[in-house]
């Protein structure tokens, strides 16, 4: 166990490395001077250039650039937007949440409905229900997310009105920061009316975490089918059956862990894809999370916050990756050594 | 009293090409307390038999039978939940890798607690069930030869060797206290002292509890060590039936003669340094059976009266299928 943890943590050390490295290279990558690419500030007097450069540590050699950087980026001064002028760290840790809190939600929503129709249709296997579900799964798969996104927005916000049409929450409420994720902030919060607060964030939640849901819980549906099938048609559950045991014991005592575990960290594999999911539906419902965040940062050649923004999606990335495949690692039994029984 | 009794049973699979016969009238006659022996090449469908016996059967095949029973019940006319309860209680089946046939992630412990009968426990409150439970299997452990089983309870099958785990799936085929063991190769890919400890231990159960066995394989030295039945079969048909020695003094079906023969150590005339023989010609795959008797492209007496199935015929307790038996045109 202690080494699956040195392994991976090394692993995730030196990933976060290379990542910070790359990083530190974008300001050179983009076109201009690098100075006034990450500071923003053009046409300046040979002075203050001067001060800028003394501050960015730009006359040093390129290794004592990056140390400063990495300086910088430890004490939580990851520099100014352009646009905002507000300090990234901040920003950035704010919309980030945000995003998070979509996608979890959307897994969640993903979960609850690609688990079971995936179980029905392994045990229904080459049955109607099984086509049907399949089918379904593939139309759902192939669906772009933009645009299901839009069709949601024309159907249940414009032409029925049942969800609000953007945004996190309404105007009207004022929910102060303190975790980034807002339905756990509005519990949190002692503003009035917390429960028309409450369901007016999860009537915006509605419509962008089911748009994204609609392709992960075909992936899960589809990885939990195949899997279902695979352990059902297995030697041992074969002799579970010759065994007596009734279907149902089969299913529930030997079935459902072992379709289950192969495919854990795939499903939260799924985390990732979601994730971008997740950035594209945010630009479309004005939802204010990272991804919004970095086309907007994007279209306004903010340097700074394009450099920061992604440093932070793939840091969080990889860490939760790195941090998942750990745990399953940990826990699973298959993969469990022989300890008391050799003899 | 005869317990299981199947008559001309057959077992189509479905494939791209139609349904394939791929058990061709089968006869098997098992009585109370006998050890009878299944024999063939692999792929001659032994493992098949067993499923369609215990019913582990897959959609796509299809079975038909003039008799199955089991203790005078139809197998095939009852329904679902009565042939599990009767499997249940009263046959169990050890298959021939142990590993697969556990469940990779249970406790061997937890696995042989869940086939233990309510039945079987002594009376009492349901709070003294699991203790019971738990004293039944270490029991069961000990009657196999398994020492540590406190252990072995806790690990999981793959942490185990091979043969372990094969004393393991015994116990748990007694656990039921059943009256029939159905043995699929249960020797498989196995040490030759794990191989004989496992033989002896059916025996053992055999004659101590009364109980049959069918004994699935293709080691003829084991099966010829220990049962007292046999029934010959080749790509889905039954050959030749009968008691052991009976068969092996004289075998009437060309293929049994060339099954023994294939075993040096059942030939005694067999001078050093002689040519082993076999029969030429490998067996047919699914897709390619011959028509007639399905021995009939590889059998050194074949005539052209073999396109059509030899019926099958009876001396005493020796029954066997062919139009040109050894031995009896000799009379």
């Amino acid at each position: 166990m202690l080494r699956i943890m040195l392994r991976h943590i090394s692993l995730l050390i030196l990933t976060l490395f290379i990542l910070s490295f790359f990083s530190f290279s974008l300001a050179y990558l983009f076109p201009g001077d690098p100075l006034v690419n990450l500071t923003g500030i053009r046409d300046s007097s040979e002075q203050t250039y001067a001060l800028l450069a003394q501050q960015y540590a730009m006359n040093d050699s390129l290794f004592s650039q990056y140390w400063h950087y990495v300086n910088n980026l430890f004490s939580g001064n990851w520099g100014l937007s352009f646009s905002s002028g507000l300090p990234l760290a901040e920003e950035i840790s704010r919309s980030l949440a945000a995003s998070v809190e979509l996608s979890a939600y959307a897994l969640i929503i993903s979960f609850v409905i690609g688990l079971p129709l995936g179980f029905l249709s392994g045990l229904r296997h080459h049955k109607f229900i099984d086509y049907s579900l399949l089918s379904a799964s593939v139309i759902g798969y192939s669906i772009p997310v933009f645009w299901a996104a839009l069709i949601a927005i024309l159907l249940f916000s414009v032409q029925l009105g049942w969800f609000p049409l953007s945004g996190r929450i309404s105007l009207l409420y004022d929910i102060p920061y303190d975790t980034g994720f807002i339905l756990i902030d509005i519990l949190l919060s002692d503003v009035p009316d917390k429960e028309f607060a409450f369901q007016d964030a999860l009537r915006h939640l509605v419509l962008p975490s089911v748009s994204i849901a609609i392709v992960t819980s075909t992936i899960v549906l589809r990885i939990t089918r195949r899997s279902v099938v695979e352990v059902m048609n297995s030697e041992y559950i074969q002799a579970a059956y010759a065994r007596g045991l009734s279907p149902r014991q089969v299913f529930v005592r030997h079935g459902i862990k072992n379709a289950l575990i192969p495919i854990l960290p795939l499903l939260v594999m799924q985390f990732t894809t979601l994730l971008t999911n997740a950035m594209i539906v945010e630009t479309i419902f004005s939802w204010p999370g990272i991804g919004n965040g970095l086309i907007q940062a994007i279209y306004q050649r903010d340097f700074p916050a394009i450099r920061a923004g992604m440093l932070a999606v793939s840091a969080l990335v990889l860490t939760f990756t790195i941090t998942s495949d750990m745990v399953i690692q940990i826990f699973d039994p298959a993969r469990r050594r022989p300890e008391d029984a050799t003899s | 009293m005869i317990l299981l009794d199947i008559k001309n049973l057959t077992l189509e699979i479905e494939s791209q090409s139609g349904w394939i016969k791929a058990l061709d009238k089968i006869n098997l006659v098992i009585t109370e307390g006998q050890i009878h022996a299944l024999v063939g090449e692999s792929g001659s469908g032994k493992s098949i038999i067993v499923k369609a016996i215990v019913g582990a059967i897959s959609d796509r095949w299809r079975i038909t039978a003039d008799r199955m029973t089991w203790r005078g019940q139809d197998l095939l006319k009852m329904s679902v939940r009565e042939r599990r309860k009767i499997i249940r209680s009263d046959i169990s089946v050890i298959f021939q890798n142990p590993k697969s046939s556990l469940d990779p992630i249970v406790t061997l412990g937890n696995q042989l607690k869940e086939v233990i009968l309510a039945t079987n426990l002594e009376k009492g409150m349901f709070w003294n069930r699991a203790k019971q439970r738990k004293k039944y299997a270490s029991e069961l452990l000990h009657r196999v030869g398994i020492k540590h089983h406190e252990a072995y309870m806790r690990s999981l099958p793959h942490q185990i060797p091979n043969d372990i785990c094969q004393k393991f799936m015994i116990a748990m085929a007694l656990a039921s206290q059943p009256k029939l063991i159905i043995a699929d190769d249960p020797t498989r890919g196995m040490e030759i002292t794990d191989k004989s400890q496992i033989l002896k231990l059916l025996t053992r159960v055999n004659q101590v509890r009364k109980l049959s066995i069918l004994f699935v394989s293709h080691d003829l030295l084991a099966i010829s060590s220990m049962a007292d039945h046999m029934t010959v079969l080749y790509c889905g048909q039954t050959v030749e039936s009968g008691r052991m020695n009976q068969l092996r003094r004289r075998a009437l079906h060309p293929y049994t003669k060339a099954l023994l023969e294939s075993a040096p150590s059942f030939r005694t005339d067999l001078p050093p340094k002689s040519p082993l023989s076999s029969l030429g010609g490998t067996i047919p795959t699914f897709q390619h059976l011959p028509i007639g008797c399905r021995l009939g492209p590889r059998c050194p007496r074949a005539r052209r009266e073999c396109v059509k199935v030899p019926e099958v015929r009876r001396i005493h307790e020796h029954t066997y299928s062919c139009h040109f038996p050894l031995h009896r045109d000799q009379k």
